[in-house]
């Protein structure tokens, strides 16, 4: 058993492989270990390697037995970790050297359903701060490199568990979405992710950057994959009150594949504008006609706010922020400054030398854009575009099942190329802010490559309709010849500069 | 990065970052005032549209928020919560004084 075996497998490969005994939990296991001890000394994806925990697990799951209607749906399947989801035990740092000591005490909702499932968790993934970046460059703990070009980023701010996955070092990973931190890494990385309708999976136990947008999210090499792992994490959960009243997903909301074929493409002409690299538009135009060949009724619709997204995303989300990082006050968890004078240098030392200088910044910008005088001008402002930008995507699914778009404007870019302009770096996240802001669902595929780099294409649904995105994707995934990130096109420890 | 037209003045942003409970030096408040000025001057764009007769979205919601009974559950607390803090004594967080007898 080695790598190579498994690397096209999907959830179900391995669940059969389990259950006619080929493999063991444990020898999975400790060949997903073997290889994050192989690649993650250069491709740093992760930030806690948790060996002992995992292997315990998997031990423990052999000395259960299960028959075949019982089967854990999740047995045996290493899962990695961002590192903004708390893990009962393990080191929770979102990321940050201000929860660079944190612990957390409880387990995220996600967490108990896919221990539940039998999944076994190798460890935490890197991410940018407290989620608020678009590289993983933001990461107090130094960044992630991209898997197919170690001079580039992962994207963000999930980077860490998007490289992992298509590296090879875990099968699957769990990130969060606030603008586009599971969708931009995905496609910089040329894996599936998936964000799912907003309230679809509970946030408890997932910690807040901004409440109202961030969404847990799956990252896997496949859509078949994507859609196993959200089926455990989805469902109402008491303990979020904003998680919506719906079931778990069923791999019976898809579709069959004349029912697939019947599905209208909406393209928006907004999403294809100028400033995009052409080797985008060129591979996501070719992908549409191969889509009309098919069959496919392809329909131009417009969603006229989508120019105004970005601007009021980047009102609410700080704002949301600001509130939501009010909490790291050096108290009662954290890092403490040292010899502070009084308590209000306790607080302020605290958190300036805790925090990063992109949180520092959407802080500021937050704080402002609530502040007395300056609410109305912006922050209500921000929350009025965005039932304009929700109002777009309602009318356009009244034309079409779903949308197509890039998930990206450009290609994965090379470390500092975007980090010394905070708003260049922000225009990254143009595509996949908008749903973000509807609280609609979202998948990235890889739909191709241009010059060994993989290129996402973005396919949005109306709320609750991730059934019909995952039966598309799946349908895409086989015409296009999508295979998983080749591993041996990843560099490893020896080639790394 | 060269000087725009100011949204917000620099004495402005020394009042937020006091209101946001930061203390960062005049020498990188410098570099905070520029940036944030220029992710600002993007917001003017919003200006363009007619906004008087939309209603806010605060946040996406399905359905009215569920409530919990009002009836006494099990707490977590003890020693896994105090576990994580920097100072403790007992199940006290321990900080500087609040009160300056000069504030007084």
């Amino acid at each position: 058993m080695n790598i190579d075996t498994v690397k096209n497998f999907t959830v179900e490969d391995y669940q059969n492989a389990y259950k006619n005994e080929e493999i063991s939990p444990t020898e999975i296991t400790q060949l997903f270990l073997d290889r994050i001890h192989l690649l993650d000394p250069s491709l740093r994806a992760f930030l806690t390697i948790d060996e002992t925990g995992a292997l315990q697990r998997a031990r423990e799951l052999e000395e259960k037995k299960f028959g075949e209607a019982e089967f854990p749906p999740l047995y045996g399947i290493p899962i990695a970790i961002k590192d903004n989801i708390c893990i009962q035990g393990l080191p929770t740092t979102c990321g940050s050297r201000i929860l660079s000591n944190y612990h957390s005490p409880f387990d995220a909702t996600v967490i108990e359903k896919i221990k539940k499932a039998g999944g076994i968790f190798l460890g935490k993934t890197n991410m940018d701060e407290f989620a608020m970046g678009s590289s993983t460059e933001n990461s107090g703990f130094g960044p992630t490199r991209n898997p197919f070009d170690p001079n580039r980023v992962p994207g963000g701010s999930s980077g860490g568990s998007a490289a992992s996955v298509a590296a090879l070092e875990a099968p699957l990973a769990l990130g969060s979405d606030t603008g586009g931190s599971v969708r931009q890494p995905a496609a910089f990385c040329g894996i599936v992710g998936l964000r799912p309708t907003y309230g679809r999976v509970s946030r408890y136990g997932l910690i807040s950057f901004a409440s109202s947008l961030d969404q847990i999210g799956t990252l896997t090499r496949s859509v078949q994959d994507s859609r196993a792992l959200f089926s455990v994490i989805s469902g109402q959960d008491d303990r979020d009150s904003t998680c919506a009243p719906y079931p778990p997903f069923s791999s019976s909301d898809c579709l069959p594949e004349d029912e697939i074929k019947k599905m209208k493409v909406g393209v928006a002409k907004e999403y294809f504008s100028t400033g995009i690299d052409p080797s985008i538009t060129q591979r996501i135009q070719e992908v549409l006609n191969i889509l009309a060949k098919e069959g496919f009724e392809v329909v131009e619709v417009s969603l006229p706010h989508t120019d105004y997204a970005l601007e009021a995303y980047y009102i609410v989300a700080p704002a949301e922020a600001s509130s939501n990082l009010a909490r790291y006050d050096g108290i009662a968890y954290g890092y403490r400054c040292h010899h502070p004078l009084n308590l209000q240098d306790l607080y302020t030392r605290t958190r300036t030398t805790g925090f990063g200088k992109e949180v520092l910044r959407r802080i500021i910008l937050g704080t402002y854009c609530l502040s007395s005088g300056y609410y109305d001008e912006f922050y209500l402002k921000g929350m009025q575009v965005r039932t304009l930008v929700k109002k777009d995507f309602e009318e356009s699914f009244e034309k079409c099942d779903i949308l197509l778009t890039p998930t990206t404007p450009s290609m994965p870019f090379k470390f500092g190329e975007k980090s010394h302009d905070p708003y260049q770096m922000y225009l990254t996240d143009v595509f996949t802010i908008p749903s973000a802001m509807a609280g609609i669902p979202a998948l990235s595929l890889n739909c191709g490559y241009h010059q060994h780099l993989p290129i996402g294409l973005q396919i949005l649904g109306a709320p609750f309709q991730e059934g019909k995105i995952f039966s598309f994707a799946s349908f895409l995934e086989k015409i296009l010849s999508i295979s998983p990130p080749d591993i041996g096109s990843i560099h490893s420890k020896k080639e790394v500069l | 990065m060269g000087r725009l037209p100011e949204t917000i003045s620099l004495s402005e942003i020394k009042k937020v970052v006091a209101l946001a409970k930061l203390s960062i030096p005049d020498i990188d408040l410098e570099q905070f005032f520029l940036e944030i000025n220029d992710i600002l001057s993007h917001f003017d764009k919003l200006n363009r549209l007619e906004l008087k007769e939309v209603s806010p979205t605060s946040h996406i919601s399905w359905s009215q928020p569920p409530s919990n009974p009002d009836e006494p559950r099990e707490w977590m607390g003890g020693e896994e919560l105090f576990s994580q803090a920097p100072a403790v004594i007992d199940q006290y967080f321990i900080v500087p004084k609040v009160v300056d007898k000069q504030e007084e």
